[in-house]
C-alpha cells in the first residue's frame, strides 16, 4: 500500500511521456549493458558454482589489449578483437584451473572472495600500463557505432542492438545448453556437488576446464562491447560488475533468463529515473536499490544461504 | 577428490573463553604489558618521527579501528560484510556535521557519531538475519553502493548550512575542529590512540563474556547455537551493532584526522580493499586489525615517499587476498611468525650442520 | 598437510600469470619502441599524434633546435655542478586521475637547464609529491618537502584539491606558490598564483563564446559532482545572468556508465535553441559527447560546448567530423597544433629530447608544466646572493610581466588578496581529428564577479592585467 502510495506521489515529479520515452529507448541499451555481465557471471556460477568478480577486469584487460594492438600495431581491428577474446579466455582458465580447483571444496564465499583478488592484480597492472596521465583517454569504436535507426527521437546504434543480441542469444543457448547436452548436464551435476559427478565418471577437470574458458570468452566479448557502450576505462569495467551483480542476485544465483529480464529491467528504471530532476543524481543506486528490495522479498519465502559461513 | 587436501575447517576462535571475569590475572598482565607499550608509542612515536609519517599513522588508527570492527563481524561471528567503508564514511558524515553544527564536545560528538552510525549500520545487518554467507556478502555491497550514491550526491559536510552542511559555493572551506586538547597533528596522534585503545577494549570486552561465547557458538554451527538455547538473531545484530559503532566513532577520529572530507574518497569499492586487508592482517585475532591498518595506510605512505606507484599496492593486496584464501586463512598476524619461526629452524639447523661438519673435520 | 599440498599449485598459477604478465609487458614495449623516434611512452591515446608532431619539430628545426635548447640555461652545453637548488611540488596521482604529466615535464625543463650551466652554475632538482586526494596526506607532504627536503620553492602543483588545504601553511611560511590547479583556492588566496584558469574561469570561456557567437536562448551547464561546483557554476551562472540568458545548472556522479541518458537529458534540458556547456576531465567529456553522436543528437542543440580539458587532439580524433563548428573548446594556453612562437618550439623540442616520462607528450598539461618551469628560472635568474626560502620567494612574487607564446597576456604574480593572471583565453574546435582555433586570445568577461575583483585588486597593487 505504502509503495502505491509512493508511486502516487513520485507521479507528480515525472516529466511528460513524450520526454520520457526516449530514455525508455537508452533504458533498454543500458539493461543490454548490464545484462552482458549478469549474464556471464551467472553461467559460470551455474557451472563451476564459482561468482568469478573478476570478469569486468578480465574483459577490460582483454579490451585494453585490444586497444592497444589497434592504436600501436596496426593490427586489424577483428584479429584484435580475437585476441582480447583469447586473452580474456586463457586467463579465466588459468585462474580457474589453478585457484577454482584449489578452493573448489570451499564456501562459495571464499571462491567469490578469491576471484576479488585476481580482480586487484589486474587492475593494478592496467593501471601501470595504461596511465591516465595527462588526462589520456581511450576508446574502442566499433564499425557498427554508424549504423543505426531511428526510435522515435533518437537513433539506436547496430552496436546495442549487438549488445542486446548477444544478451539474448547468450541466455538461450546457454540455457538449452545447460538443459539438453552432455557436457551441459554433467556441469549443472558439477555445480552442485563435485565429488558425486566425479564418482559417477564425469570427467570433472575437463568439464570445468571448458566452463572456465567460456566464461573467459564471454569476459572478453562483453569487455570489447562495454568498452565501446560504457568507456574504455580500466575502473570503471571493473566496477561495472558491482552494478550487474543486481541482476544476479535478482535472479537469485540460478535462474540466466530471469538475470537477463532484471537487467533489462534495472536499465530500463535507472534510464527513466535521469529526467526526473529531484532524482536524477541518485539514478546510479537504482541497481542497488532493485537487488536490496528483490533480496528483501524473496528471502521472505526462503531463506538464502551458503552451507558453511566465513572463511 | 583431488582438492579436498585444502584445510575444510575454519581455525577455531583464537581462545576459549573463560568463565568469571572476563580478565583472568596471567591476562592482566599481558593487558598491562601492551598498556605500557601503547604508552611508549604516544610518547615516541610523535617525538620520532616526521609529520608526514605521523600524519599517515593517525590513518593507520582510524583504519585499525574499522579493521577491528570488520574482523569481529568476518573472524568471530562468520558474517561477512562488503559494505563496512561506506559505514565508516557514514561515521565521518555525522561527526563532521555535528562538528560543523554544534558545539558539542569532540569525545561526546565521537560517541553520537558511533551510536548513530550504529543504529544505520544495525539495519545495513538486518539482511543477515536472513541471508548468509555469500548473498549476504552481495547485499551489504550493494547497499555499500547505494549509500556511496547517496553521500556523493550529498556531499559531505564544509561549513555550510542546511541538512546536509554543505555549501558547493565555499572557496575557503573551513576545517573540521579537533578537540581543545589535540588541535595539532602530533596531538591528535595520541588522542586518536587513545580513542582506538578504548575501542580495542570494549572489542575485548565483548569477546570475554556473554557475546563472544554467543558468536563463538554461532560461528562454529548456527543450528546447534540454536539449539543450546541462544537468541542467534540478537546476537548477529549485536556483533553489527558493535562493529557498526566502533566503525562510526573511527569515522569521527578520521573527520578530525583529514579536517576537510570529500565524497571522492569514498568509493563502493574501497570495501572490497578493506576486506582484502583485513583478510591479509588475519580476522581472527585482534593484532590482525592493527596489522590491516598497517598496510592499508602505512604501506602506501611508505611506497609514495619513495616514488612507487600505488598500484604495485594494488597488485599486492590482490596476490595477498589469494594467497591468505589458499594457503593461509589467519592471515599475516599468524602466518608471519610461523614463517619466522620456520626460518629460524632453518638457519639454526643449517649452523648446527655446519659447525657439526666443520668439528667432524 | 594439506596446506603444502596446495602451495606448489599456487606458485604454478602465480608463475602462469606472471608469464603472461611478462607477454603483454613485451606486447607495449615492442609497440613502445616502434611508436615512433622520440620515445615519449606510446602507450596513451594523446601521444600517437603528439609524438609524431614533436619529433617532427626536431627534425624540421635540426640546427635551430639546438640553439633553442641552449636557451634555457646560461652556459651553453655546461653541466651545472654547484650545490642544488630545491623545489618542492605536489601533484595528484591516483588510478583515473593522474596528473603527473605537469612534475614530469618541469623535471624535462629542468633537465634542460642543468645540462646547460644551471642556474648560475646551480642544478636545479624537483622533489615531488604525489597524493592520493586525501587531504591528510596533502598537509603531510607539504610538511614533508618544508621540514624533510628543505625546498626553497613550491612550483608545478597540479592537484585536485592542494591550493586549499596548504594555502595557510604556505602563508605562514610566507611561500609564494606557482600552480596549475584544480582547487577554488588557486586563484582566491594571496599566497597562490596559477598558469592556467582552472574550471571556473574555463567554464566561464566555454559559456561565454557560446553566448556571443551562438545566441542560444538557454545554456545547461554540467558538471561533475566533484568538491566546488558551487563554486564553479557560479561564474557561468553570473554570465548567462547578466546577458539575461537562462541557465540551468546540473551535475553528474563520475564515472558516468549511463551516458545515453546524461546526453539525452541534457538536449531535452536545453532544448533546440539552446547551447549545452560541459566542465568534465577528458574520459568523461569523451563518454558522453561519443553517446551524444552515437544517439544522434549533435544537431539537436544549437552548439556544444566544454572547458580546457577536452582541448586534446584525441578527443578532436574520436569524435568525427559532425562536431567540426558544432562543439567549441575553451583553450587556456595556445594550440600546439596551429601556433609556432619560439617558445612553443623551444617546448616541444625540450619534450622531445628530455621528456621521456611525459605520457600524454603534447598537450595542455605539459605545455603548462613547461611555463611554470620557464618563468620559475627566469625569477631564480633575478636572485641576488643566496637562494633561500625568503631570496627564492621574494623573487617569485615580484614576477612581473613575463611574456611567453603559450599564454595569450604577460603573466605577473605580484602582491595582491588572490591571483587570476591567467584570465585571457583561446577557443578551439575540433578539425579533421586536430584542434582548430577559431577565435584568438579574447578576455574572460568581468561579468563574472571573481574576475571584476581580482582586476581591481591587481589595479590597486599594480598588477598590469592586459585591460
Amino acid at each position: 500500500m505504502n509503495g502505491m502510495l509512493g508511486l502516487l506521489h513520485l507521479a507528480t515529479f515525472f516529466p511528460p511521456w513524450v520526454d520520457e520515452e526516449p530514455f525508455l529507448v537508452t533504458g533498454l541499451a543500458l539493461g543490454g549493458v548490464y545484462a552482458l555481465s549478469g549474464v556471464g557471471l551467472i553461467v559460470l556460477f551455474r557451472t563451476t558454482g564459482v561468482l568469478n568478480l573478476s570478469f569486468g577486469a578480465v574483459g577490460a584487460f582483454g579490451a585494453l589489449i585490444a586497444w592497444q594492438l589497434i592504436n600501436h600495431s596496426g593490427l586489424n581491428q577483428w584479429l584484435a578483437y580475437l585476441v582480447c577474446i583469447l586473452f580474456a579466455g586463457v586467463v579465466t582458465l588459468v585462474y580457474g584451473m589453478v585457484f577454482g580447483r584449489a578452493l573448489a571444496d570451499r564456501d562459495p564465499l571464499v571462491k567469490a572472495t578469491a576471484s576479488l583478488g585476481v580482480t586487484l592484480i589486474l587492475l593494478g597492472i592496467m593501471d601501470l600500463l595504461w596511465t591516465s596521465s595527462g588526462g589520456a583517454s581511450r576508446a574502442i569504436t566499433l564499425p557498427t557505432d554508424n549504423h543505426g535507426f531511428m526510435v522515435g527521437q533518437v537513433t539506436v546504434s547496430t552496436t546495442d542492438v549487438i549488445a542486446l543480441a548477444v544478451g539474448v542469444v547468450i541466455t538461450v543457448t546457454t540455457t538449452i545448453f545447460l538443459r539438453v547436452s552432455r557436457l551441459g548436464t554433467a556441469m549443472r551435476a558439477m555445480a552442485s556437488d563435485r565429488e558425486i559427478t566425479a564418482t559417477l565418471g564425469v570427467p570433472v577437470a575437463r568439464v570445468e576446464a571448458c566452463a572456465w574458458f567460456g566464461c573467459g570468452v564471454l569476459a572478453g566479448i562483453a569487455g570489447i562491447l562495454l568498452a565501446d557502450l560504457v568507456a574504455l576505462d580500466a575502473t570503471t569495467l571493473t566496477f561495472l560488475v558491482i552494478s550487474s551483480i543486481a541482476a544476479t542476485l535478482i535472479a537469485r544465483l540460478s535462474s540466466i533468463a530471469v538475470t537477463f529480464l532484471a537487467a533489462i529491467v534495472i536499465g530500463v528504471v535507472e534510464s527513466m529515473v535521469v529526467p526526473i530532476e529531484s532524482l536524477t543524481n541518485y539514478a546510479d543506486a537504482t541497481p542497488f536499490v532493485l537487488a536490496v528490495i528483490a533480496l528483501l522479498v524473496l528471502s521472505r519465502t526462503r531463506a538464502l544461504s551458503g552451507e558453511r559461513q566465513g572463511f | 577428490m583431488s582438492t579436498a587436501q585444502v584445510s575444510p575447517e575454519p581455525p577455531a576462535p583464537a581462545k576459549s573463553p573463560r568463565s568469571g571475569s572476563p580478565f583472568a590475572r596471567d591476562e592482566m598482565i599481558r593487558v598491562g604489558a601492551i598498556a605500557l607499550g601503547l604508552l611508549v608509542i604516544v610518547i615516541l612515536v610523535p617525538a620520532i618521527f616526521s609529520l608526514y609519517y605521523v600524519d599517515a599513522l593517525t590513518q593507520v588508527v582510524v583504519y585499525a579501528i574499522v579493521a577491528l570492527g570488520l574482523g569481529v563481524l568476518v573472524g568471530r561471528v562468520g558474517l561477512v560484510s562488503l559494505g563496512q567503508a561506506a559505514v565508516l564514511a557514514i561515521g565521518a558524515w555525522v561527526a563532521a556535521r555535528l562538528l560543523f553544527g554544534s558545539g558539542l564536545p569532540f569525545e561526546l560528538v565521537l560517541l553520537i557519531s558511533g551510536l548513530i552510525t550504529m543504529v544505520i549500520g544495525t539495519c545495513v545487518g538486518l539482511p543477515a538475519l536472513r541471508l548468509r554467507g555469500l548473498y549476504l556478502a552481495l547485499i551489504t555491497l550493494m547497499l555499500a553502493g547505494a549509500i556511496t550514491v547517496a553521500l556523493a550526491t550529498l556531499n559531505f559536510p564544509n561549513g555550510g548550512h542546511g541538512f546536509s552542511g554543505y555549501n558547493g559555493a565555499f572557496v575557503h572551506i573551513p576545517a573540521i575542529r579537533r578537540p581543545g586538547i589535540a588541535t595539532s597533528d602530533r596531538a591528535y596522534f595520541r588522542y586518536s590512540i587513545i580513542v582506538a585503545a578504548l575501542m580495542f577494549l570494549v572489542v575485548l570486552g565483548h569477546l570475554r563474556s556473554k557475546p563472544g561465547r554467543a558468536w563463538a557458538a554461532i560461528r562454529q554451527s548456527e543450528s546447534a547455537a540454536l539449539a543450546a538455547g541462544i537468541n542467534t538473531t540478537l546476537y548477529k545484530l549485536w556483533a553489527f551493532a558493535l562493529a557498526s559503532f566502533v566503525t562510526g566513532v573511527a569515522g569521527g577520529v578520521l573527520a578530525g584526522a583529514q579536517q576537510y572530507l570529500y565524497s571522492i574518497n569514498f568509493q563502493t569499492q574501497d570495501s572490497i580493499t578493506l576486506l582484502a586487508v583485513v583478510l591479509m592482517g588475519g580476522a581472527y585475532s585482534m593484532w590482525g586489525a592493527i596489522v590491516a591498518g598497517l598496510l592499508l595506510e602505512l604501506l602506501p605512505a611508505i611506497l609514495n615517499n619513495i616514488g612507487v606507484s600505488p598500484d604495485w599496492l594494488t597488485i599486492l593486496f590482490g596476490i595477498g587476498v589469494l594467497q591468505v584464501l589458499t594457503t593461509a586463512p589467519r592471515g599475516i598476524v599468524e602466518q608471519f611468525p610461523r614463517d619466522m619461526a620456520r626460518l629460524y629452524r632453518a638457519i639454526t639447523g643449517a649452523a648446527r650442520r655446519s659447525s657439526g661438519r666443520s668439528a667432524t673435520s | 598437510m594439506p596446506i603444502h599440498l596446495t602451495v606448489p599449485r599456487m606458485r604454478a598459477g602465480l608463475a602462469v600469470l606472471a608469464a603472461l604478465t611478462l607477454l603483454v609487458l613485451a606486447g607495449c614495449g615492442s609497440s613502445k619502441s616502434s611508436g615512433g623516434g622520440a620515445s615519449t611512452s606510446a602507450s596513451t591515446g594523446a601521444s600517437t599524434g603528439a609524438t609524431t608532431s614533436a619529433s617532427g619539430s626536431t627534425g624540421n628545426t635540426g640546427s635551430s633546435s639546438s640553439t633553442s635548447l641552449s636557451s634555457c640555461g646560461s652556459k651553453p652545453g655546461v653541466k651545472a655542478t654547484g650545490s642544488p637548488i630545491k623545489i618542492g611540488t605536489i601533484d595528484t596521482h591516483q588510478p583515473g586521475t593522474d596528473f603527473t604529466d605537469g612534475p614530469n615535464m618541469i623535471n624535462a625543463y629542468f633537465a634542460c637547464v642543468n645540462a646547460n650551466g644551471g642556474v648560475n652554475g646551480h642544478p636545479l632538482k624537483l622533489y615531488v609529491e604525489l597524493d592520493q586526494t586525501q587531504p591528510s596526506q596533502i598537509e603531510g607532504d607539504a610538511k614533508q618537502l618544508i621540514q624533510s627536503d628543505h625546498v626553497v620553492a613550491i612550483d608545478g602543483v597540479f592537484d585536485l584539491l592542494e591550493c586549499t588545504l596548504d594555502a595557510k601553511y604556505w602563508a605562514q611560511l610566507g611561500i609564494y606558490e606557482m600552480d596549475a590547479g584544480i582547487a577554488p583556492g588557486c586563484w582566491a588566496g594571496p599566497n597562490s598564483a596559477a598558469v592556467n584558469m582552472g574550471p571556473r574561469y574555463s567554464s566561464d570561456g566555454a559559456v561565454q563564446y557560446a553566448i556571443a557567437k551562438e545566441h542560444p536562448n538557454k545554456i545547461v551547464f554540467d558538471q561533475s559532482n566533484v568538491p566546488g561546483t558551487g563554486y564553479i557554476a557560479g561564474g557561468p551562472t553570473a554570465l548567462a545572468n547578466a546577458s539575461h540568458i537562462p541557465i540551468k545548472t546540473e551535475t553528474d556522479n563520475v564515472p558516468i556508465n549511463n551516458a545515453n541518458s546524461v546526453a539525452l537529458r541534457l538536449v531535452q534540458d536545453a532544448g533546440p535553441d539552446g547551447s549545452v556547456v560541459l566542465n568534465f576531465t577528458p574520459p568523461e567529456a569523451l563518454v558522453i559527447l561519443q553517446a551524444a553522436q552515437k544517439l544522434g543528437l549533435e544537431d539537436r542543440v544549437k552548439s556544444w560546448g566544454c572547458s580546457t580539458p577536452c582541448d586534446t587532439d584525441f578527443l578532436a580524433k574520436a569524435l568525427g567530423p559532425k562536431w567540426n563548428n558544432k562543439f567549441f573548446v575553451n583553450a587556456e594556453a595556445a594550440n600546439p597544433d596551429d601556433q609556432s612562437s619560439p617558445d612553443m618550439t623551444e617546448y616541444k623540442a625540450i619534450l622531445a629530447k628530455y621528456g621521456h616520462n611525459v605520457a600524454g607528450g603534447i598537450g595542455s598539461f605539459s605545455e603548462f608544466g613547461y611555463v611554470l618551469a620557464k618563468f620559475l628560472v627566469q625569477a631564480l635568474d633575478k636572485v641576488k646572493g643566496p637562494y633561500t626560502l625568503k631570496s627564492v620567494n621574494q623573487a617569485i612574487v615580484g614576477i612581473k610581466n613575463y611574456k611567453t607564446g603559450l599564454l595569450c597576456n604577460p603573466w605577473t604574480y605580484g602582491k595582491a588578496p588572490l591571483h587570476i593572471p591567467n584570465h585571457t583565453d583561446y577557443t578551439v574546435t575540433p578539425d579533421n581529428g586536430k584542434m582548430k582555433t577559431v577565435e584568438g586570445c579574447t578576455d574572460i568577461s568581468t561579468s563574472d564577479p571573481q574576475i571584476a575583483q581580482y582586476l581591481k585588486a591587481a589595479k590597486a597593487a599594480g598588477i598590469n592585467t592586459g585591460h
